[in-house]
C-alpha cells in the first residue's frame, strides 16, 4: 500500500485548510471503499495525505427540512439511507436504487458523497497503466476491453463510464449538492457537480470538486404531487457490480398525462446521462402500455459505441421500456 | 511533458482517410513490388516511405511524375475526418502553432490543403520535395525551418514507423489510435500519448499546461 499520512481535522474549515495547503496530493476520506484501493493498488494518481473526515460532527444525518424536503451529510453511510423511513416514505426509488449500490457489507462502510465523487473503475487505471488519470497521455479503454467499465456514448480523453447509482437516482428529484469551499459555502445541482470528464486543478475527473473543497450535504427537494419514479438496474451479477446500464426515471402525472419527467441513464456515460430529448418525447403523452416501445425509438440516438460496448445501448433502451411499464402499473 | 507549442502534421492517416490503392500502385511502379497492399493506407503509404528512403538518388523526372500524379489521385480519393476542422480551428486560437510535415509531394500536400480549406490553420507546410528526402526529414526541415522547440512539439501518428520517426528527431509521437487492434499493438512502442480525434487534441494540450502549472 502506498505510504500516506493521515489528518484527523474536528471541523470542515479545518479540513478545507488542510486541503489547501497539500494541493491536489491530498484527498478527503471517509468510507475509503474506492480511495483505499486506489491506495492499495499504488496507483501513481492515489493522494500522500488523506483528511479523514469522520471526526467532524454535522456530516453524517438524514433530516427533513423546512421545505419538507431531505439533507443528508455526505458522510452518511450508503446502508443508513437504505435503512432511512424518512426517505422510504418520500423518496422510495432513492431508497430502492441505495439498495442496488454494491454489498450490504461495503454499504456499511461507503458513503454518499463517496459515492457521487468516486474515481471510475476502468480495469485499465485500477490496474496501475499510465492512463490519463494515472499520469499518463493514453485511455487504454478506447482501445481494448471495453464491454464494461466504458463509456457508449463518446469520451473525452478518459472514456471510462461514470460509475455512481446515487447521482443516476437523485437527479430525477432535481437534487442539490453543498459544498464548502474557502471562499464559503457553493450550491450545484448533483448534475452541474457531476458533468463528466473535466479538467479540474490539472487531472481529469468525472466531477467539478476542487481540492480544497468538501461535499458536505445533499438537499432532495420536496416530493412533487402526482410524482411517480423508478429505478432500474443491470450488471452482471445480482450483487456487488456496478451497473452495466442503469436508469433513474421520475414522472409528474396528472391522472395518466405525463406533466414533466427526468429520464437518467447511469452505466453508459462518463457522466449520469440525462436523456432530454426522451423528456420532451414523453411531455404530454399518456403513460400506456405502447409508450415504453415509442420512447425507445428516440433514445439516445447520439451513442457512439466503443468497440465492444454497443450492447450497453440496447441495455440502456430496454431499462427505459421497463422503467415506463413499471411506472404504468 | 513541456507545454506544448506546436504541432506536425502528417495528412495520412491523421487528417483523412486514404486510399492504399494509389500509394501501393506507386511502390509497384517504381520499385516492382509484387505484394498486395495492405488494408491500411497508412501502412502501404509508410512501407512506400521506407522504400523510397532506401534509394540513394532522388527520382528522376518521369518516376516523380509517376508518383505525384498517384499521389494526387489518393488526395482526390481522401475523405477528411470530420473533426479536422473544428479542432485545428480551436488548436489554432489557442496559439498552437500548426505545420503539415509530410511525406508526400508538395503538389500532393498543396492539393489536400487546398481541397479541405485548411491553409488559414497552418503556420507552414513541408514535404518531401522542400525537405529533400521522406520520412524525419519533412519534420527536421518544420522544426528548424519554423525554429520550434522540441520537447514542446508533437508529431501525430498512425504508424510505428511514424512513433520512431518523431523519437528520432525528438518530438513527441503522439498516437492518432483510428483502430482498436492497430493502436493496441502500437501502444506497445510507447509513444508520448495517443487520441481517439483529432478533436481531444485541445485537452490534451490543455491538461498538459495546467499540469505544468500545478508543478
Amino acid at each position: 500500500m502506498k505510504k500516506v499520512s493521515i489528518y484527523r481535522p474536528t471541523t470542515v474549515d479545518e479540513a478545507i485548510q488542510i486541503l489547501s495547503q497539500h494541493g491536489t496530493s491530498a484527498s478527503v476520506y471517509a468510507g475509503g471503499t474506492d480511495l483505499l484501493i486506489r491506495l492499495k493498488n499504488r496507483l501513481e494518481q492515489a493522494p500522500s495525505y488523506l483528511v479523514d473526515i469522520k471526526k467532524i460532527d454535522h456530516l453524517r444525518y438524514i433530516k427533513e427540512d423546512a421545505q419538507g424536503g431531505v439533507e443528508i451529510g455526505a458522510a452518511t453511510k450508503l446502508a443508513e439511507l437504505a435503512d432511512s423511513r424518512l426517505l422510504q416514505e418520500k423518496y422510495p426509488m432513492i431508497v430502492e436504487a441505495i439498495g442496488k449500490i454494491s454489498s450490504p457489507e461495503l454499504r456499511n462502510a461507503s458513503t454518499l458523497g463517496g459515492d457521487l465523487l468516486q474515481e471510475v473503475w476502468c480495469q485499465y487505471l485500477r490496474g496501475g497503466y499510465s492512463c490519463w488519470r494515472n499520469g499518463g497521455y493514453l485511455c487504454y479503454g478506447a482501445i481494448g476491453d471495453n464491454s464494461y467499465y466504458h463509456s457508449a456514448m463518446g469520451g473525452r480523453l478518459c472514456y471510462a463510464v461514470y460509475p455512481g447509482d446515487a447521482a443516476t437516482a437523485l437527479i430525477p428529484f432535481d437534487a442539490r449538492a453543498k459544498l464548502a469551499t474557502p471562499q464559503g459555502v457553493k450550491e450545484l445541482s448533483i448534475e452541474q457537480m457531476v458533468p463528466g470528464d473535466m479538467l479540474v486543478d490539472g487531472k481529469i475527473q468525472s466531477h467539478v470538486v476542487r481540492y480544497n473543497e468538501i461535499l458536505t450535504s445533499v438537499v432532495i427537494p420536496p416530493p412533487k404531487p402526482g410524482v411517480r419514479a423508478s429505478f432500474e438496474k443491470l450488471r452482471p451479477r445480482g450483487v456487488w457490480d456496478f451497473a452495466m446500464a442503469s436508469l433513474g426515471i421520475s414522472l409528474q402525472l396528472r391522472d395518466k398525462t405525463i406533466e414533466d419527467s427526468r429520464v437518467v441513464f447511469g452505466g453508459i456515460s462518463g457522466k449520469p446521462y440525462r436523456e432530454t430529448t426522451v423528456e420532451a418525447f414523453l411531455k404530454g403523452k399518456t403513460l400506456n402500455t405502447e409508450l415504453g416501445e415509442q420512447a425507445m425509438s428516440v433514445a439516445l440516438a447520439g451513442a457512439a459505441p466503443l468497440k465492444y460496448n454497443a450492447t450497453k445501448i440496447d441495455m440502456a433502451k430496454g431499462l427505459l421500456a421497463s422503467g415506463l411499464a413499471r411506472l404504468n402499473t | 511533458m513541456q507545454t506544448i507549442e506546436a504541432l506536425l502534421l502528417e495528412p495520412v492517416g491523421c487528417l483523412a482517410e486514404f486510399p492504399s490503392a494509389p500509394f501501393h500502385e506507386i511502390a509497384v511502379r517504381l520499385f516492382g513490388r509484387k505484394r498486395k497492399a495492405s488494408w491500411s493506407a497508412s501502412r502501404t503509404y509508410w512501407h512506400l516511405l521506407n522504400l523510397i528512403d532506401a534509394v540513394e538518388t532522388p527520382f528522376g523526372a518521369e518516376k516523380k511524375s509517376v508518383a505525384e500524379t498517384l499521389e494526387v489521385e489518393a488526395v482526390d480519393a481522401a475523405s477528411i475526418y470530420e473533426d479536422v476542422v473544428p479542432a485545428l480551428a480551436e488548436l489554432k486560437s489557442m496559439g498552437i502553432r500548426l505545420f503539415v510535415a509530410s511525406s508526400l509531394s508538395r503538389r500532393a500536400a498543396s492539393r489536400f490543403i487546398e481541397r479541405n480549406s485548411l491553409g488559414q490553420f497552418l503556420s507552414g507546410v513541408r514535404t518531401r520535395d522542400d525537405a529533400g528526402g521522406v520520412k524525419s526529414a519533412p519534420l527536421l526541415n518544420a522544426l528548424v525551418g519554423a525554429s520550434l522547440p522540441r520537447e514542446k512539439t508533437m508529431f501525430l501518428t498512425d504508424t510505428v514507423e511514424g512513433i520512431k520517426v518523431a523519437r528520432s528527431v525528438g518530438v513527441h509521437p503522439i498516437l492518432m489510435m483510428n483502430d482498436p487492434e492497430e493502436s493496441q499493438r502500437l501502444a506497445m512502442h510507447n509513444p508520448a500519448g495517443g487520441v481517439v480525434s483529432l478533436h481531444e487534441m485541445p485537452d490534451f494540450i490543455r491538461l498538459i499546461a495546467a499540469q505544468n502549472q500545478r508543478g
